[in-house]
């Protein structure tokens, strides 16, 4: 069915498969992650080299200024080959915090080439405190005190930046903090879906040029990386979900129980045919939230949720048939599948989980 | 190793999500609204507003399909030659959109969905000069007899007989769920004329004139006490073989074309999001037992963003449409999630009525009836939409054979 894909995104996605369809085997990828390595850095170059960092930098600073749509191209393809680099992450907070930023100039390029690796650090200890944050922005005589604590950095580990949300004096702000700076204490801890995750203190005086934004432009920029994001984690999620049930599709066709193919049985047809409606659903809605935000749409936001939604409901559900039409072999961690399932779960309470979705969608009236 | 700098060419935007329609369509659209306000009477709107099933009242549907054919505009799919209107795939919609909006009625569209493209196909040019401009006036009203009491999803055991003698077929057997058959006078009929091979090689497509000698048609009332099921039998009934659509022993092959490119045209979304206005109404409405239930909220607020999803499912189909591609099997995709969306927000709707859905008052579905109701308005037809909405995953094909469907043409299973 068409995807409604402009020629420059066929190529895309095009390479971007085929490049992952050699250069990211699954077997790899788990001796790599047992190995404790996470995030590879010859694939983040690798990434740097085709442009995939660069999508959504405008062109004036190196970039390919490139939308949504397109980085959902690669989204979906993370999802499909499992890719444990912070891609989305580092899009996401590129586009929407960065890109919108004084340091544009000086931080775009070097988001390019893969020398910097920026992540948004958001969530606090304190779950209600997401999106007031606990960490406090202070202007002192020797410069900026930043003070607090982020936790639960999906990805955290492979990051060399982040992108801290932080109480300003005039409102929210955004600073862009090495991870390797004095006075920014970080934890790393192995996380189910293959990543390295992250928790940091931060008790550091800053110069000026490292704050991205301050008050208004930082509120809205945190709605922009929130909608993107989420945006991004269905895609992501979509790409998986399509992934476990191609797998389930393959591997019904050759187990044979009671003398036929498991394919044959109907009550297990009729399962995958809901699997395959269901993401294909998801598929449409994704696709018109990425256009609704490329063009700037009143609905953009409401979109962005509801693919949230609709990503998460079916991703979960699908994810879960898809082990269970398997049986034994896809509870064991060789096994593909299950890790679709993990790394599902895992997007389902990136940015935000389906119930605080759905509570905006129903907060943002439809124009 | 590529790079997507190399290759980039100038970036043309796709359609816009929500409102795909570019501003051409714009005073398209208000034409269509134009006409609707003079055309539609009171009477006609009501017997579009109490509608509870794909039928409206039948004299007001005949009425309006000769209204709109007065109007060029009888039949918007068909090609200009036989009377349709040009429009393209954007426009018919709109049209569909805004006589739902206006609670335009439904003419019983068997004649102008179904045969009409089977003719156009199949028939000789006899046929297409005999049949097609009383299907597009409405002066003719078809019935479709496929169904058989023994032949339901597996359509192709169907045993109603059709025997060759001379120039003519004698017909024998009986066909039910024949929709609106004590309201029509011609009838397309499949047919067994042979017994010798396989099911589906032994059909063959026949149109029957109803006032032939030998038709009985037994209406029944469905479960909410309305007329619109018929049985119909058939005791040595004489058709001429002129009136053999195809060839002997293709019928299925007729009948199958159809069902490819009927389900692809088909916009679920119009309806289901009048359904969701009338939810959102329910949520504000003081004597519904929805105002003020967060979990009610919840509920509609997911029905929603699942007729999104769909919305966007059928413009995707219909751009590969636009694109001359066949739906094929992704029109099964949609019959299933548009019905089972439909009978959710029916659900939802009985919920919200609660006790005050429970009058049954069948005149006052009436479109001259303009006496006192028993449930308050927005009620009036709660319940009979929901138990209706039963039948939509039954007919057209069960919501098990489109997924049987999907996994065998879709899946490879």
């Amino acid at each position: 069915m068409s995807a409604h894909m402009t020629e420059d995104q066929t190529l895309l996605q095009d390479a971007a498969e085929r490049y992952l369809r050699d250069s990211y085997d699954f077997n790899q990828r788990r001796e790599r992650i047992a190995g404790g390595v996470y995030s590879d850095p010859g694939q983040w170059q690798a990434f740097a080299e085709m442009g995939w960092l660069a999508l959504p930098v405008l062109e004036e600073f190196g970039g390919l200024g490139m939308g949504t749509r397109e980085m959902a191209i690669l989204a979906e393809l993370c999802g499909q080959f499992l890719v444990t680099e912070p891609l989305i992450d580092a899009l996401a907070a590129t586009h929407a915090i960065i890109g919108v930023s004084q340091q544009q100039e000086s931080v775009l390029p070097r988001v390019a080439e893969g020398e910097l690796i920026p992540v948004a650090a958001i969530d606090e200890a304190d779950a209600a405190s997401r999106l007031s944050p606990g960490t406090t922005l202070t202007q002192t005589d020797a410069g900026w005190h930043l003070s607090g604590a982020k936790h639960w950095i999906s990805a955290g580990a492979s990051a060399t930046h982040l992108a801290v949300l932080a109480q300003g004096a005039e409102g929210l702000a955004w600073v862009l903090v090495p991870t390797a700076a004095d006075g920014v204490e970080c934890d790393t801890f192995p996380t189910h879906d293959g990543r390295g995750g992250m928790n940091c203190r931060f008790d550091l005086v800053l110069e000026a040029d490292h704050i991205l934004l301050q008050g208004q432009p930082a509120s809205d920029a945190l709605e922009a990386y929130r909608a993107l994001a989420m945006t991004l984690s269905s895609a992501e999620t979509l790409g998986a979900t399509q992934a476990a049930l191609d797998t389930t599709v393959d591997y019904t066709k050759q187990r044979v129980q009671f003398g036929q193919p498991l394919a044959s049985f109907q009550a297990l047809q009729h399962r995958m045919s809901n699997m395959l409606i269901q993401t294909e659903l998801t598929r449409s809605l994704i696709y018109a939230a990425c256009n609704a935000s490329d063009s700037g749409h009143d609905n953009a936001a409401r979109f962005a949720r509801a693919a949230k939604v609709k990503a998460t409901t079916v991703g979960r559900k699908v994810s879960q048939e898809a082990i269970q039409l398997h049986g034994g072999i896809a509870t064991t961690d060789e096994y593909i599948v299950g890790h679709f399932f993990k790394r599902i779960t895992a997007l389902e309470s990136w940015v935000c989980s389906k119930g605080e979705a759905l509570k905006e969608f129903m907060a943002l009236s439809p124009s | 190793m590529f790079s997507l700098a190399e290759h980039r060419t100038e970036r043309t935007r796709t359609v816009n999500a929500s409102n795909p329609i570019p501003t051409d369509y714009d005073t398209f659209r208000a034409s269509i609204r134009e006409f609707l306000k003079v055309a539609l009477t009171p009477e006609l709107i009501r017997a579009g507003e109490r509608t509870t099933s794909v039928f409206s009242d039948f004299e007001a549907g005949r009425q309006w399909q000769s209204i709109l054919h007065a109007k060029g505009w009888g039949a918007p799919e068909w090609p200009m030659e036989h009377g349709g209107t040009g429009w393209d795939i954007q426009q018919r919609y709109i049209f569909l959109e805004e006589c739902k909006l206006a609670n335009a009625p439904n003419p019983v569209m068997m004649g102008i969905q179904m045969l009409g493209p089977m003719l156009m196909h199949f028939g000789t040019e006899a046929q297409k000069t005999q049949f097609l401009p009383g299907i597009i006036s409405g002066d003719d009203v078809w019935c479709q007899g496929y169904s058989e009491p023994g032949s339901g999803s597996d359509l192709a055991s169907l045993k109603t007989t059709a025997d060759r003698d001379g120039e003519e077929y004698v017909v024998n057997g009986t066909k039910i769920w024949t929709s609106m058959a004590h309201h029509s006078n011609w009838i397309f009929c499949l047919v067994r004329t042979d017994k010798n091979v396989k099911p589906q090689a032994g059909i063959s497509f026949l149109l029957i004139d109803m006032a032939t000698p030998g038709i009985t048609v037994a209406p029944f009332p469905s479960l909410d006490g309305e007329v619109e099921q018929c049985q119909v039998f058939f005791e040595n009934v004489r058709v001429p073989v002129a009136n053999l659509l195809g060839e002997e022993n293709q019928g299925w092959t007729v009948a199958k074309y159809l069902l490819e490119f009927e389900r692809g045209g088909q916009h679920f979304t119009i309806e289901l999001k009048k359904q969701l206005g009338k939810l959102q109404r329910a949520m504000s409405n003081p004597n519904s037992r929805a105002i003020d239930d967060p979990t009610y909220a919840y509920r509609v607020a997911e029905t929603e963003i699942d007729v999104m999803a769909l919305e966007q499912t059928e413009l995707r189909i219909k751009g590969s449409l636009s694109a001359g591609d066949n739906p094929g099997a992704l029109s099964s995709l949609v019959k299933v999630s548009g019905t089972e969306l439909g009978q959710r927000c029916a659900e939802l709707l009985i919920e919200a009525a609660g006790q005050s859905a429970m009058p049954w008052q069948s005149d006052v579905l009436a479109p001259d009836y303009t006496g006192d109701t028993a449930a308050p308005a927005e009620c009036v037809t709660t319940m009979a939409e929901y138990i209706n909405s039963r039948a939509t995953t039954i007919y057209g094909g069960t919501a098990e054979i489109q997924r049987g469907i999907i996994a065998k043409h879709v899946l490879g299973l």
